[in-house]
């Protein structure tokens, strides 16, 4: 039994030992995302086959809609159902965290102030044109508002770097 | 629905990853300027340098393509440029960008969730409210 146990163990830590880094989680999502608009229609308007901002929009508003009977914009791609990108990755970090044994829950410190901060990246997004990642998926795309975009969150990641660590120092 | 399929899975797959290897397409400007760790910038470039490659190649074997792309006027690049600075300065302070927000809700860190309610509750205050008044006061 011993000797099982000590053939199986090394293999199995190996295995819960595989990393998965950003560098791959990066390779995949660009794969994904451009295979989502090119070959599953996630599409128009180009570039959208991967957006938080984009698609939890779709989501949210194609809902409200759906129950209020409003008309709120949504993007031609979520107009007969919209696109579940936000619940996939809830249910993909889920699972992630529960297999690994990740999961607990956290109280809050400032639950006001992250609702806020909530509120104000999607609307920045929206009027950007999207969050984080499809402003550099439209980088990659070439397009010229993409680009003039990605440098502008670029700058206010650095310029907000900067006002934390001055904050911290003083 | 071939869409809602489509990015329900990728969302799947890109959550599961998020999780494991903690990437945050803010976080690697952020960790890089404040200690030099280039982990998950190297996370950010390989998505762009992908993505880049990708367009083409999928669309040489028969997927749709994108663009051609015009310039943009004045008014839809400054603004481009003001909501983007906006999402990158109030992602740094919030600890994250919106997919990194998402990932750590879904592992029960409260904080996150209220920012994916208030996210959520951001793209009806923007279509109800904002956008209209941005139309209203904009020439």
């Amino acid at each position: 039994m011993a000797t099982v146990v000590e053939a199986v163990a090394p293999a199995r830590s190996h295995r819960t030992r595989m990393r998965i880094t950003a560098t791959m989680t990066g390779v995949v999502g660009a794969l994904l995302a451009v295979i989502a608009g090119s070959l599953f229609d996630v599409r128009p308007p180009d570039a959208y086959g991967l957006c938080m901002a984009c698609h939890a929009r779709d989501l949210v508003n194609w809902t409200v809609n759906a129950a209020a009977g409003t008309r709120l914009t949504v993007a031609p791609a979520s107009l007969v159902f919209p696109v579940l990108t936000p619940v996939g990755v809830l249910l993909g970090a889920l699972l992630a965290a529960r297999t690994s044994g990740e999961f607990r829950w956290q109280r809050p410190e400032h639950p006001l102030k992250t609702f806020l901060y909530g509120v104000a990246v999607m609307n920045c997004a929206l009027l950007a044109g999207g969050c984080s990642i499809r402003l550099l998926l439209r980088t990659a795309a070439g397009e010229p508002l993409g680009v003039i975009g990605f440098g502008a969150l670029a700058a206010g990641v650095i310029l907000a770097t900067q006002w934390l660590r001055w904050r911290a120092a003083r | 629905m071939t869409a809602a399929v489509a990015t329900l899975v990728a969302g799947v797959v890109l959550g599961y990853l998020g999780q494991r290897s903690r990437m945050c397409f803010v976080g690697g400007i952020r960790d890089f300027m404040l200690i030099r760790d280039g982990y998950l910038l190297r996370g950010l470039l390989a998505f762009g340098l992908t993505a880049w490659l990708a367009f083409p190649l999928l669309a040489a074997i028969g997927g749709a393509g994108v663009g051609p792309f015009g310039l943009p006027d004045a008014l839809t690049a400054i603004l481009t440029m003001c909501g983007a600075f906006g999402v990158g300065y109030v992602s740094t302070l919030a600890n994250g960008c919106p997919f990194r927000q998402h990932v750590l809700a879904a592992q029960g860190v409260v904080s996150s969730g209220t920012y994916v309610a208030g996210f959520f509750a951001g793209a009806v205050i923007f279509h109800m409210w904002a956008a209209p008044l941005l139309l209203r006061v904009l020439p």
